[in-house]
């Protein structure tokens, strides 16, 4: 798939944009603070519904966004995605709330929220719809804390390559999310003493149904992810380093899997039998304490965990293969090549892992969208056979 | 909730400013609109406030919830609970009396009902002691009742309550049944939603 069209409005530094683009490599540049990454984000966004840089929608309207006829400032993204024999039109409408009064100078807007409205070829969807509708796969230079980050950053990794594959999956990571967060109040209700512990088993008996169910699903997509994973990044990593040695990647539950299957009900089955057996642990702390909500990913070579002991550069050997990885996974899936969004990640690397990145970018065929400062980092007929635009000020200039 | 003229106070004088303020205590109601109201009453003929104002007093004063089934009634029992003609032996478990009103519109039910008054939401701090679940446990010990149909929502706040009623309902031996989760009639099989469609095809039935 690519996205032949881009429009924005009010995102970020972007007032208005209409911008047609190729299905293979485009290389987009300018000074820093341009608005190149914006671009990335905007694409980002219409595939996953997030932003990767902020936790806050508001903060993507410009701040000199004015509202028409008395509506309130938003901002919009829309964009025309081409498939095999289809295109389809993904709008986004991120638009500031009414209580917070826009007369005031736009930087001193109290924090609040802002609702978003989603449209697929016109008809009004739910969030949840949009994603999987365009595929994306970023690459930025703070893909390194997978290797070294939190456990979150590695679930989310997992949880946004299978979102965008699976519809099934991302609704019932939303379910198990709000199911967590109710749980969570309950126990923590009992920790406190607000409420007696009589009755605790039948109070806890839906929620524990419900997440089980739930979150015997995720993980055992998880795991099958994981082990897809193993096949095309191991390989991917010896590749990129030349070092003659596999990836070998790792799935920590946080309870104790049966060792014999990975099928969503069995796996279901053992969670709700390990959530019984820590009830009184479990109200001792107030929250959940097993789930693919706790789960990690280890990554290991020559069994030695890179997490730990691993060099610079060998984690981000593993963070580029991880990013090839996803991509080359989301084309086995879905018989469809996902949209690489490359934001400055090329100055980071070394000469041998940049010219592995660009040469398995380039003969694929696939719609890439690189930023970059400096073009001195690319080879003469890379350069030759991308589309270039010049990004200034929040807006494009073709050459 | 912040007042609509915080900055400059003394510009509105204090009933108008008291009034706006507790305008913009309700649901869905901003300073702006507070406002609106404010000084569309401060204009309006003095019956329509004297009016309104009677109607909100009524409304706490004489309104209170039925002894038997915690509908809004404003006698001791409800009008439902008061007819002798309906289905005493048949009892429809809702979580409010919007709910009942619903029900009660479609004309196909002619048992009794009992309003929980909320549902199970441990984000929100309701548990099962605040719903009135012990009450219809003693109305079940001491009425003769065949069949308790759980219509909470068929949403998760609403299953989980349901789920805690049946828990209840087993040892007692009466018969519980749920409403149908399933396709709008008239609808479109290409226009319904993945998860209804899911519901409706795990629900299907025999013909």
């Amino acid at each position: 798939m690519y996205v032949s069209n881009l429009s924005l409005r009010d995102f970020r530094n972007y007032r208005r944009l209409d911008l047609e683009l190729a299905s293979s490599t485009t290389l987009l540049y300018g000074v820093n603070a341009a608005g190149k990454t914006s671009l990335l984000e905007a694409l980002y966004y219409l595939a996953t519904t997030r932003s990767p840089r902020s936790s806050s929608d508001r903060e993507l309207v410009n701040w000199q966004a004015e509202g028409e006829a008395g509506a309130l400032p938003f901002a919009r993204i829309a964009a025309d995605v081409q498939q095999a024999h289809a295109r389809t039109r993904l709008e986004v409408l991120i638009q500031l709330r009414a209580d917070e009064s826009s007369t005031q100078r736009p930087q001193l807007r109290p924090q609040g929220s802002a609702q978003k409205l989603i449209r697929i070829n016109r008809k009004p969807v739910r969030a949840l719809d949009l994603v999987g509708q365009l595929r994306v796969v970023l690459f930025t230079p703070a893909d390194l804390v997978l290797v070294y980050g939190s456990p979150a950053e590695r679930r989310r990794y997992l949880d946004i390559t299978l979102s965008q594959l699976d519809p099934h999956y991302v609704r019932t990571l939303a379910q198990y999310n709000k199911l967590l967060q109710q749980r969570n109040s309950l126990l923590r209700a009992w920790r406190e003493r607000r409420r007696p512990l009589r009755g605790i088993d039948d109070e806890l008996g839906y929620w524990d149904n419900e997440l089980t169910a739930a979150g015997g699903y995720v993980l055992a997509e998880r795991l099958r992810a994981v082990a897809d994973l193993n096949t095309i990044a191991g390989t991917l990593y010896d590749t990129i380093t030349g070092s003659g040695q596999q990836l070998a990647i790792g799935y920590d539950s946080s309870f104790e899997r049966p060792t014999d299957t990975i099928e969503g009900a069995a796996l279901s089955q053992r969670m709700l039998q390990s959530l019984r057996a820590l009830r009184r642990d479990e109200v001792q702390r107030g929250q959940t304490l097993i789930g693919p909500h706790r789960d990690d990913l280890t990554f290991a070579v020559g069994g030695i965990n890179l997490g730990i002991y691993g060099s610079r550069g060998q984690q981000r050997s593993v963070a580029l293969a991880l990013k090839l990885g996803e991509s080359r996974l989301m084309y086995e899936r879905s018989g469809d090549m996902p949209v690489l969004l490359l934001d400055d990640v090329l100055s980071e690397l070394d000469m041998q892992r940049r010219k592995h990145v660009l040469s398995s970018i380039r003969h694929t065929g696939q719609q890439t969208l690189v930023t970059a400062t400096d073009l001195s980092d690319f080879e003469p007929d890379f350069l030759q056979q991308a589309h270039h635009l010049r990004v200034e000020n929040g807006q494009i200039f073709a050459l | 909730m912040r007042p609509a003229y915080s900055e400059r106070p003394q510009l509105v004088v204090e009933p108008v400013a008291r009034l706006i303020e507790e305008f913009s205590r309700l649901p869905g109601i901003g300073p702006k609109t507070a406002s609106r109201l404010t000084f569309f009453l401060l204009r309006a003929e003095p019956e329509l406030a004297h009016g309104l104002a009677q109607a909100l007093h009524d409304l706490k004063d004489q309104v209170r919830l039925c002894q038997r089934c915690f509908n809004i009634t404003v006698e001791e029992f409800c009008p439902i609970c008061l007819e002798p003609s309906r289905d005493q032996s048949v009892i429809c478990v809702v979580e409010e009396p919007l709910d009942l009103l619903a029900i009660e519109r479609t004309g196909a039910y002619r048992g009794l009902y009992h309003v929980l008054h909320g549902h199970i939401a441990p984000l929100d701090g309701v548990y099962r002691e605040h719903l009135k679940i012990d009450e219809l446990i003693a109305r079940l010990r001491t009425e003769a009742v065949d069949e308790v149909i759980l219509a909470t929502n068929p949403n998760t706040e609403g299953e989980a309550t349901a789920y805690l009623i049946l828990k209840d309902l087993v040892p007692l031996g009466v018969r519980a049944t749920r409403l149908a989760r399933g396709l709008p009639t008239g609808g479109d099989l290409e226009w319904a939603d993945i998860d209804t469609l899911g519901a409706a095809l795990e629900g299907r039935r025999e013909l």
